[in-house]
């Protein structure tokens, strides 16, 4: 999928913050966050999940 | 596949010639691909939309149009409207449909048809299973696919309603083997629709929740769609046996009927005699079809009953008046649906109207009056890039056929298991916060709540204006309608609008929908929206001396075991943050 552009801005860096590489790890997905459910087995984009589940690739692996 | 019980190997992939069929009550359709797009093929008769029905003449078989035909002069000997009893008990099956034709019996543990299909006066009748009628009526689609092709055609990926149940499918796929015929996958009639749109080279990939309905013959299906990244996830279905094509034929039946009695007194009642039913029910779909296209249809039948011929028209406004019940029932199975799935019209990007019935204006025109402007309806008389919607299904089904053409039976059976297919879903949206225009927090969305996992999605948003170190703040989301009540309005009889403004809860599938008299009033009387509201923070990153009118770009990658890899850069920069949260 092409990337959406969204117009509205990110806001500033808040003065003073930091992080170890600048990154912040804060939360996880919420608990009970995932309902089980069945995709139809239909289409390219279908097909491409199954042999990346098959072969357990992820996307990246895939994308080379 | 995992149902498929189907005793001899099918051919090796090399060998394939492979045909999408979807195979309805009411009508089959055959289709195929040539340079990756989709084409209806049409029969011997030029028909793409092929009755369902065999019929046996002197031992001649008959199908598709011409054995319709034969409902009128050779009802006993015809079979019509059998789908639906594949794979099922006698006991269970809906036999409403069967009046004017060969009647379902009980044989065994099945449903079969006794009928003459042996040439001669005294031949003996058979009694035919339904599988024997399938495999029969199958044979001579999968004939005329292959005379289009000019090879024999082998296999075929075939569409079946959401509710088909494992014996159903293994019925369906028995009765294709006995016909020569490999099932290389059955798949869903909706998703096969979806399919068909989303295969169209200008179509981009979204994410987007769209809603099905396949308005057909004797049932009307509607599906809810989470169609994330391409995949599909059926979140609601809902089934319907009284709002269908039938219905709207019923209804002219009884208009035409009426009023040949009022011209012929004392002639009797053309419903009461099966010829004259037989050649109604005929007439009353063609005038049906024709109002679809025109404002004007005529109705003629040649010695209607006792051997008085009977002509007249209608136009598409009385139609549309006289038949209001039925087009409201669409209304409601869509709306049904669509509370069923939890979600809201304003959830709702696409709407697929697809099946015959969808040919119907009115219909769509209902459709597009429930659903905000935004939600594209995809019908010919609303979108006029809009597919056939009877060739909507077949046209899906031939483009799984060609993407699974190469893979062996083996390959098919594992991808499509329920190891591979039933993957957690994420229940909220995954975002960043943004500002707004008046510096408020906004949540945007990046990957969209029914999103199946494991999965990837990129935005680019805009840095401040001057650039400078940014803060991108990953957080959950998820949507709730917001209902605004106006002001009250004093009108010049003093009245206050407000007053008549209904609780917002019951408002909402409103089941008066084409009632156009009511229109004005409800613009005015509340704004619904969707909006976004901000839950729980997942991480912070910071992006530091973006340029000045930069943009920065995030990608989330939700894994199957939920958790969550950030990374987030400058676009066009380098290097960039990335992080990982734990499950
Ligand atoms: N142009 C049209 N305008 C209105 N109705 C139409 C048009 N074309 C076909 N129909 C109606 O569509 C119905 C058949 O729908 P479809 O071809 O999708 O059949 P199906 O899926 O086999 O039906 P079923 O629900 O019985 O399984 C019939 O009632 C037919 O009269
Ligand atoms: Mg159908």
């Amino acid at each position: 999928m092409a990337p959406i552009v969204v117009p509205l801005p990110l806001p500033a860096l808040p003065e003073g913050w930091e992080a170890e590489k600048d990154f912040k790890p804060v939360g996880k997905i919420t608990q009970d966050g995932a309902t089980q459910r069945t995709l139809e087995p239909i289409g390219p984009h279908f097909l491409a999940h199954a042999r990346r589940a098959r072969h357990k690739r992820t996307f990246s692996e895939d994308d080379r | 596949m995992s149902d498929n019980g189907a005793s001899k190997p099918g051919p090796t992939p090399g060998d394939r010639t492979v045909i999408g069929i979807t195979f309805g009550n009411s009508n089959s359709s055959i289709a195929y691909t040539v340079d990756d797009k989709a084409e209806v093929i049409a029969n011997e008769d030029g028909d793409r939309q092929i009755p369902t029905i065999l019929s046996y003449v002197d031992g001649d078989e008959y199908y598709g149009q011409q054995a319709k035909n034969f409902l009128v002069r050779n009802p006993k000997n015809t079979v019509a409207y059998f789908r639906d009893f594949l794979g099922k008990e006698f006991k269970l099956i809906d036999p409403t449909h069967n009046h004017a034709s060969a009647h379902p019996q009980e044989t065994d543990d099945t449903v079969s048809f006794t009928i003459k299909d042996k040439e001669g006066e005294e031949a003996e009748t058979s009694t035919l299973t339904v599988s024997e009628v399938a495999t029969r009526y199958l044979r001579r689609l999968v004939g005329a696919a292959s005379e289009y092709l000019g090879k024999k055609v082998t296999s075929a990926v075939i569409t079946i309603p959401t509710n088909f149940n494992d014996k159903q499918k293994a019925a369906l796929i028995a009765a294709a083997a006995a016909a020569d015929l490999e099932v290389m996958q059955l798949i869903s009639e909706p998703v096969a629709a979806v399919l068909a749109y989303d295969a169209r080279p200008e179509a981009q990939i979204e994410d987007k929740i769209v809603v099905v309905a396949d308005l057909g013959g004797t049932r009307s299906d509607v599906a809810v769609v989470a169609s994330r990244g391409g995949m599909y996830t059926i979140l609601a279905t809902v089934h319907d046996y009284e709002f269908a094509g039938f219905a709207l034929d019923k209804v002219l039946i009884d208009h035409f009927a009426k009023e040949f009695i009022k011209k012929h007194p004392g002639a009797g009642d053309p419903r009461e005699n099966p010829r004259s039913l037989a050649k109604l029910r005929l007439e009353a779909e063609s005038t049906k079809k024709a109002l679809s296209l025109g404002s004007n249809a005529s109705f003629s039948v040649e010695s209607l009953i006792n051997g008085l011929d009977f002509a007249s028209t209608i136009n598409r406004l009385r139609y549309e008046t006289i038949a209001r019940t039925v087009f409201e029932g669409f209304n409601r199975l869509v709306e049904s649906a669509i509370k069923k799935a939890g979600l809201d019209v304003l959830d709702v990007d696409e709407v697929i109207l697809s099946g015959g019935t969808a040919h119907t204006p009115r219909i769509a025109g209902n459709f597009r009056y429930i659903f905000p402007q935004s939600t594209r309806i995809l019908a010919p008389s609303t979108e006029p890039t809009a597919i056939n919607p009877s060739e909507l299904q077949a046209r899906g089904a031939a483009l799984q056929a060609s993407l699974i053409q190469e893979y062996e039976a083996e390959d098919i059976e594992q991808s499509t298991h329920a190891a591979v297919t039933t993957v957690p879903h994420i229940t909220n949206a995954i975002g960043v916060i943004s500002l707004s225009e008046s510096g408020e927090e906004v949540f945007v969305p990046i990957v969209p709540p029914e999103t199946a996992v494991p999965a990837r999605r990129t935005v680019h948003v805009a840095a401040p204006k001057d650039g400078g170190d940014v803060l991108v703040k990953v957080v959950e989301g998820n949507t709730h309608i917001k209902v605004t009540k106006p002001e009250p309005k004093v009108k010049e009889n003093g009245d206050s609008k407000a007053a008549k403004v209904e609780d917002a809860d019951e408002d909402e599938a409103d089941g008066d929908a084409s009632d156009f008299s009511d229109d004005e009033d409800e613009e005015e009387e509340e704004k619904r929206e969707k909006v976004w509201k901000i839950g729980s923070t997942l991480a912070e990153a910071a992006i530091r001396g973006v340029k000045k009118g930069g943009k920065v770009e995030v990608t989330i990658n939700v894994n199957a075991d939920l958790s969550v890899i950030v990374t987030t850069r400058e676009v066009g920069g380098k290097g960039g943050v990335r992080g990982t949260l734990s499950a």
